[in-house]
C-alpha cells in the first residue's frame, strides 16, 4: 500500500471537494486481468464506477504514449494490470509492461503526477476480489490526491 | 491530429449501437433511455436499438435482419463480456456479409451493471464506454483472414514409444510421415527392457505390434522411417517448414539387406556394445541386439580395421548370402530434405549422470550399477543373458536399491522423477523369483506410487519378507564404501548395511540434444531443460512455436503410457489443425511493419516471444511473419519509430478510445 501524508489520519485533503469523482482509465490485458474483472462481476461485488477499462491483447501492447495521453486528456489516475509473471498467454509481455511501468514511474513524478496515480499490478483471470479490492483502493487514492491540474490539461476541455 | 481526423470519420460514418437489456441483468441498473439520450446529444450515433437478449436466437435473428435493413458502416454492441459472445457477433455479421471486425462491445454487465450500486454513475460510465468505442470503431479496418496453403506431411523426431505411436496414429489418418531416429533401432529405451511396469508386460513384445505397423503394416508406405539420422536445419513455419535430414551411413544397402546377420560372425574386431552400457562387447558389423528392429546390421567405422587401419578386409561382405554390395563400405552421409507441415519432438529422456556422485561409488565399486544397467542384466538378451551377477561372476546374497538419486533434491533436480519408484518395486518382484533368498533395501526419500496400477508392486514390496525400507535425506548422507571386498552403504548415523548388488534410481533429465534441438526448432525448454509447453495442463501436447508439438519424455519424466497418450494427443491436435487440402486461416491480429518507417533497430525481433519477426538485410527493415505471430502488441509497444501497426489494436484506435472514456 501507499503510504499517503494525508491518508495516515483518514482525513481527505481538505483542499478536495467531497464530491470529487476522478477519473481512471484501466488498461487490462484480455487474457487474465480483464477475465480477473469479469469475475468480479459475476460475484457482483460492488465497486466505485470510476475506471474505465481498455481492454488490450496483452499488457506487453501498452505504450508509455498511452498512459501519458489518459493523464493530458484528463484521467487522474491510470492502472495497468497484467497477468502474473510466468501466467502470460504471450510468455512474457507482462514483464516487458512491468519493465515499462518502471521507467514510465521515474518520469512521471518529475512531471507532478504523483507516483499514486500510476499503478500497476497483477491480477489472474480468478482473482475477482484482488481486483474489486485493487480497484477500490486505487479509486481512494487518488481521491485523496484530488484532480490531477496540469497545463496541458486545459488544451482539451 | 486523431480529433480532426475521428471528427471527419464520424461525421460521414454510419454507425448503430445495439444496448442489449440481457433481461433484467443489465436493464435493472441501466436504463437504455437514458444511455440513448446521452449518446444522441453527443451526435456521433446514427441509430441505437435496444434487445432483450441479444445472443438468444432471436436476438441474432434481430441482429441479422437489422444490419441487412440499416446497413451500418460499423457497429457497437453494449452487452456482456466479449469474452461471452463477441464471436456470436461477428459470425451473425459475416452471415449479412459485414466485415466482423468492424464491430466494437462494451462490456456493460460484468463491468457495470453488475458491480455499480448507483444507476446514475452506472448510466454514466455506461455512456463514456460507449462514446469510447464509437470513436474506436469509426478507426477500425475491414481485416480479412489471409489463407495460406499448406504440407500435411508431418515429421517425427524420435522413434521411442511416443515417436512411434504419433508415426502411426498419423500414417493411419492418411498423412505422410517422416519418422527420424537417430541410433540404428526404433522402439526408444522400453525396447531394452524385458518386464516392464506396472503387470510386468515384456517391453519388446509389447512395442512389436507397434513397430511391426510401422515397418511392414498397411501404413508403413506413408512412413519413411530413417534410422541413423538426424534434423541438422529447419526453415520455415507451420504448415510450411522445410527440414534437413543429415542420413549418417549404416554402411549396409537397407534395400536388399535380409537381415540373416551372415556378416556378423566372419567380423575380427570386437568393442564396447553401447546397447549394454559397455557390459559387453559387439562385432565391428553387429546388429544392436537380438531382436532388434528394424533387422539390419550396422558397421561401426569406429571399430571396423578398414577404416581405423586401412586394412583391406572384406570378410563380412564375402559372407553376405545375397552378394557383393550389401556391405556399402563406401556409404556416405547425406542430407535430406523435406517439406513438412508439422513437426513432432518424441526426443525422449536421459538418466541423471551418477559418476559425479563419488560418494555412491558408480565407477569406483563395480558392483554399483545403475537402474538401467540393472534393466539389461535382466535382459535374456543382455550381456549377462537374464543373469543377474556380480562381478566375481556369482550371484548377489543382497541387493540395495538407491531411491530418488538426484531427484527431490536441491543442487541436483528439485523434482520427483515418478517413474523409479515403480521399476524399483518391479525389480523387488523381480528378484522375488529369481534370487528368492537375496535380501532386498530400499533406500528412498519418498516413495511415489500414484494411480490405480503402481499400488500392487509396491504393495509386494511392502510385503515382502526379505525386503527393507530406509528413508534418507539427501545423497550426501550415503557413503557406499568397499569393506573387505563385499560393499558397503552407511547411512549418516545409522549402522552400515551390506550389500553385493547396488542399484541406483538417476533422476530422469532431458535427453543430450535437447538445447541444441531446442534452439534449431526456436522452441524454449523450461528451468530443467525439458521442451515446454503451450500450457502445462491445458495445451501440454504443443509446444510455444506454433506448428510443433511435443510428445513423451522429452518435455519431462514420462511412464509409457503417458508418453503414448501425448503422442496420440499431439497427433490429434495435428490432425484438427493441419487438414490436408484446408488451407490454414491467419488471425488477422498480427503486426505489420512499415518499412520505410522501420530504422533497422531490431529492437522488435528482442522483445518478440515467438521469433516471428524477421530482419530484411537487403532492405534493412524488419518484417513480421503473420503465421508465427500472435498478435500481442509488444513489438509495437516496443517500436521507437512507431512502424509497426497492431492489427484491430493500433494505436490511433487505442488513442481514441482513451479519448472517448474521458470526455
Amino acid at each position: 500500500m501507499n503510504a499517503l501524508p494525508d491518508a495516515s489520519n483518514g482525513q481527505r485533503d481538505l483542499a478536495v471537494s467531497p464530491e470529487f469523482e476522478p477519473r481512471i482509465i484501466g488498461f487490462l490485458c484480455s487474457w487474465c486481468s480483464y477475465a480477473g474483472a469479469d469475475k468480479a462481476g459475476l460475484s457482483q461485488t460492488p465497486y466505485p464506477p470510476n475506471v474505465n477499462i481498455i481492454r488490450v491483447m496483452c499488457t506487453g501492447r501498452i505504450d508509455p504514449l498511452f498512459v501519458m495521453k489518459a493523464f493530458e486528456r484528463g484521467a487522474d489516475g491510470v492502472i495497468v494490470l497484467a497477468c502474473h509473471p510466468g501466467d502470460c498467454h504471450y510468455k512474457e509481455g507482462n514483464l516487458r509492461a512491468a519493465q515499462r511501468h518502471a521507467l514510465l514511474a521515474r518520469v512521471l513524478e518529475p512531471m507532478g503526477i504523483e507516483r499514486q496515480r500510476c499503478r500497476f499490478d497483477y491480477v489472474s483471470a480468478g482473482e475477482g476480489e484482488k481486483y474489486v479490492q485493487l480497484i477500490t483502493e486505487m479509486v481512494e487514492s487518488v481521491k485523496r490526491l484530488g484532480p490531477l491540474t496540469t497545463d496541458n490539461r486545459g488544451a482539451n476541455p | 491530429m486523431s480529433d480532426e481526423r475521428n471528427r471527419m470519420l464520424g461525421e460521414n460514418m454510419r454507425t448503430g449501437v445495439y444496448f442489449c437489456n440481457c433481461g433484467t441483468n443489465i436493464a435493472d441498473v441501466i436504463d437504455a433511455e437514458k444511455v440513448r439520450e446521452s449518446l444522441e446529444a453527443d451526435g456521433r450515433t446514427s441509430y441505437f436499438k435496444t434487445c432483450q437478449f441479444l445472443c438468444s436466437e432471436d436476438g441474432k435473428a434481430f441482429l441479422e435482419q437489422d444490419l441487412r435493413a440499416e446497413m451500418p458502416e460499423r457497429i457497437v454492441i453494449a452487452a456482456c463480456s466479449p469474452r461471452d459472445h463477441e464471436a456470436t457477433f461477428m459470425r451473425v455479421m459475416e452471415q449479412v456479409g459485414m466485415n466482423p471486425y468492424l464491430m466494437q462491445m462494451v462490456n456493460i454487465r460484468e463491468q457495470i451493471a453488475w458491480v455499480t450500486e448507483d444507476p446514475e454513475k452506472a448510466i454514466k460510465k455506461t455512456v463514456l464506454a460507449i462514446k469510447a468505442a464509437l470513436l474506436r470503431v469509426e478507426l477500425h479496418e475491414a481485416l480479412e483472414r489471409q489463407e495460406l496453403e499448406v504440407s500435411s506431411s508431418v515429421l517425427v523426431i524420435g522413434a521411442g514409444p511416443s515417436g512411434l505411436k504419433a508415426a502411426l496414429t498419423l500414417a493411419e489418418a492418411g498423412r505422410r510421415v517422416i519418422l527420424v531416429e537417430k541410433s540404428p533401432v526404433i522402439g526408444g529405451l522400453p525396447v531394452l527392457y524385458e518386464e516392464l511396469f506396472p503387470d510386468m508386460e515384456c517391453g519388446p513384445c509389447m512395442l512389436e505390434p507397434l513397430m511391426g505397423e510401422i515397418l511392414h503394416g498397411d501404413c508403413a508406405e506413408n512412413i519413411e522411417l530413417m534410422t541413423m539420422a538426424e534434423l541438422s536445419e529447419v526453415a520455415g513455419y507451420f504448415g510450411n517448414f522445410m527440414v534437413k535430414i543429415r542420413q549418417r551411413p549404416r554402411h549396409v544397402d537397407i534395400g536388399t539387406c535380409i537381415g540373416c546377420g551372415e556378416c556378423v560372425e566372419p567380423c575380427p574386431v570386437s568393442g564396447p556394445n553401447p546397447f549394454n552400457c559397455g557390459m559387453d562387447e559387439k562385432k565391428a558389423i553387429a546388429f544392436a541386439f537380438p531382436g532388434a528392429l528394424p533387422n539390419l546390421p550396422y558397421l561401426d567405422p569406429k571399430l571396423c580395421i578398414r577404416f581405423t587401419e586401412g586394412v583391406d578386409c572384406e570378410l563380412c561382405s564375402a559372407a553376405c548370402p545375397m552378394g557383393e554390395g550389401i556391405v556399402v563400405f563406401d556409404d556416405q552421409e547425406t542430407l535430406v530434405e523435406r517439406q513438412v507441415g508439422a513437426i513432432v519432438v518424441a526426443t525422449g529422456s536421459k538418466l541423471y549422470d551418477c559418476a559425479p556422485l563419488e560418494n555412491l561409488g558408480y565407477g569406483r565399486v563395480p558392483e554399483v550399477k545403475t537402474a538401467h544397467e540393472f534393466e539389461r542384466m535382466l535382459a535374456s538378451n543382455g550381456p549377462t543373458g537374464g543373469e543377474i551377477l556380480i562381478s566375481n561372476g556369482e550371484r548377489p546374497g543382497s541387493v540395495l536399491f538407491i531411491h530418488c538419486v538426484g531427484s527431490l533434491e536441491e543442487g541436483h533436480k528439485p523434482y520427483c522423477s515418478g517413474i523409479c519408484c515403480q521399476y524399483a518395486f518391479k525389480f523387488n518382484h523381480l528378484l522375488e523369483s529369481r534370487l528368492p533368498d537375496a535380501e532386498v533395501h530400499h533406500l528412498y526419500k519418498e516413495i511415489v506410487a500414484p494411480g490405480k496400477d503402481a499400488f500392487s508392486l509396491y504393495r509386494a514390496a511392502r510385503d515382502n519378507p526379505n525386503a527393507t525400507f530406509t528413508r534418507y535425506n539427501q545423497l550426501a548422507d550415503i557413503a557406499v564404501s568397499c569393506e573387505q571386498e563385499r560393499p558397503q552403504v552407511r547411512i549418516a548415523g545409522r549402522t552400515a548395511i551390506a550389500a553385493d548388488l547396488i542399484v541406483l534410481c538417476p533422476a530422469v533429465v532431458p535427453g543430450a540434444d535437447a538445447e541444441a534441438l531446442g534452439v534449431m526448432l526456436d522452441v524454449s525448454l523450461d528451468r530443467f531443460g525439458f521442451f515446454e509447453e503451450l500450457h502445462g495442463r491445458m495445451d501440454a501436447a504443443r509446444s510455444k512455436v506454433r506448428g510443433i508439438y511435443l510428445a513423451g519424455a522429452c518435455q519431462g519424466p514420462a511412464d509409457i503410457q503417458r508418453a503414448t497418450n501425448q503422442a496420440m494427443a499431439a497427433s490429434g491436435c495435428i490432425l484438427s489443425e493441419l487438414v490436408e487440402g484446408r488451407k490454414i486461416r491467419l488471425d488477422p491480429l498480427f503486426a505489420e511493419i512499415d518499412r520505410t518507417r522501420c530504422s533497422g533497430c531490431k529492437v522488435c525481433m528482442k522483445v518478440c516471444p515467438y521469433r516471428a519477426v524477421g530482419f530484411d538485410s537487403a532492405i534493412g527493415a524488419a518484417n513480421v511473419n503473420a503465421v508465427l505471430c500472435h498478435g500481442c502488441g509488444t513489438c509495437v509497444a516496443a517500436c521507437p519509430a512507431g512502424a509497426i501497426k497492431g492489427n484491430h489494436f493500433t494505436g490511433e484506435m487505442i488513442l481514441a478510445e482513451i479519448e472517448g472514456a474521458l470526455k
